[in-house]
């Protein structure tokens, strides 16, 4: 990718958009806003393709931050648009280089026990950790839109968490 | 707070979502406690998960031209980005007992997932620069690593040849059945060759060697020489570049003493490119 040459770029493309494109459709449930988290990502990662060097880190940990970080954008400016309260400011989601590279390569065979096991999570957790992470709530909004307490709440992404660890790490089947 | 409420905010904080103060405090707390560190470390990898784990679905064939042309465009149009800054000054690894460089370099990552987004949404700009230092320090910290490894020999040269190289990539080696607690990394360059480092490979019978190997993709594993361990199962080689310049995998057999034409046995300890 460093260099910006022309064929690299359509080669990063044909390798990350359908996992940029159906995170951000998820996120969304917008295909052109989709879409447009797409062209985002890439005009990023581009931008600083001179400086960021592929070869040493796998790209697509990389890539899919900013996919969720441009979508949560997106939905929070969509949310302030047909809100007439302040919004929390909540985080987008963390990302690091030096993460992607030795902690946050997850292979597509570990993806689909993740997915399997998110599934399978009791109600309760899945549901705290997919609005902390698909819609970018804080803990104190979803404590509020759940109608639980907020140390319930902590308790049950971490739980949530833990278990999805366990799977992801070979600990526990699915 | 104590320390089992702040350990119940690993969660929110990986998925970003703690309110400011709690953030703060956490990772303030984050800075002296391994264990947080890890767990956060370990959600952060969660969370990459979740990004993938999502029902799949094609882009509409029209988007990828759209998207290519528009990058492209804006390509041409900008300006020559700033120099890079020089990395910041880090603490030696070799100056902190292992467990505790691990507990600071945990927290340092995980310090740094929210600074950066911060800044993100202050100006894309600072975020590049963020980037492109956290690259450089990183890189710089592999390489003191790296070179506190080397022994002063006449090898060092041509090992820091390749560790400067500018096509340098790193190939981390695991440990197979046979040695689950080896660990190896190799520093490649296509250009300049090849630094093969291992650790914790268990001592070979007598009459045994263990035996380097470069498999380029698609062709025949070729010899990269033998090791000889020290202390703690170490071992280190340097690999010429025309026998390192297409590897797919890098491996290491157990192999009788002086090697083989071809590997004889399953690998105990693999890398791939």
């Amino acid at each position: 990718m460093a260099g910006g040459d022309s064929s690299a770029l359509a080669d990063l493309y044909d390798r990350h958009a359908r996992a940029i494109y159906s995170l951000a459709l998820r996120i969304l449930a917008d295909a052109a806003e989709a879409e447009d988290v797409v062209q985002d990502v890439f005009t990023q990662a581009w931008r600083q393709a001179t400086r960021y060097d592929a070869a040493r880190a796998p790209v697509a940990g990389w890539l899919m931050i900013m996919a969720r970080a441009r979508s949560l954008d997106r939905l929070r400016r969509r949310r302030a648009r047909i809100s007439t309260t302040e919004m929390d400011p909540a985080m987008p989601h963390p990302r690091d280089p030096e993460i992607d590279q030795e902690t946050l390569a997850i292979t597509r065979e570990q993806a689909e026990r993740l997915r399997g096991a998110i599934g399978v999570l009791p109600d309760v957790h899945r549901t705290a950790i997919e609005l902390a992470y698909y819609e970018g709530l804080s803990q104190t909004d979803i404590a509020a839109r759940l109608q639980q307490p907020l140390g319930t709440v902590k308790t049950r992404i971490r739980t949530g968490l833990l278990k999805l660890r366990d799977v992801l790490s070979g600990r526990v089947q699915s | 707070m104590t320390h089992d409420e702040l350990r119940e905010l690993t969660g929110g904080y990986a998925l970003g979502a703690l309110g400011e103060q709690e953030r703060r405090a956490f990772e303030a707390h984050l800075a002296t406690c391994v264990e947080c560190a890890r767990e956060v470390g370990e959600f952060a990898t969660v969370a990459n998960g979740l990004a993938l784990a999502v029902p799949q679905v094609d882009p509409p064939a029209a988007l990828r031209a759209r998207v290519l042309n528009a990058v492209l465009s804006e390509e041409s149009a900008r300006v020559d980005p700033m120099p890079f800054p020089q990395p910041p000054v880090r603490v030696r690894p070799s100056a902190l007992p292992v467990w505790l460089a691990t507990a600071a370099a945990l927290a340092a990552v995980a310090l740094g997932l929210y600074s950066l987004n911060l800044r993100e949404r202050i100006s894309r700009l600072e975020e590049d620069l963020r980037l492109a230092n956290a690259r450089a320090a990183g890189v710089e910290r592999e390489l003191q690593v790296a070179r506190a490894a080397v022994p002063r020999t006449s090898n060092a040269r041509q090992i820091a040849t390749v560790l400067d190289a500018p096509d340098v990539r790193t190939i981390d080696l695991l440990g197979q059945k046979n040695a689950p607690a080896a660990t190896g990394r190799v520093y490649w360059s296509p250009t300049r060759g090849l630094v093969f480092t291992a650790s914790n490979l268990p001592a070979p019978s007598v009459g045994r060697q263990y035996q380097l190997w470069v498999i380029p993709l698609g062709g025949s594993p070729v010899s990269a020489g033998m090791l000889d361990l020290e202390g703690g199962g170490l071992t280190m080689a340097l690999v010429d570049s025309t026998i390192a310049s297409r590897v797919g995998t890098v491996a290491v057999t157990l192999e009788p003493a002086g090697g083989v034409p071809q590997p004889t046995s399953d690998p105990v300890l693999a890398g791939t490119w």
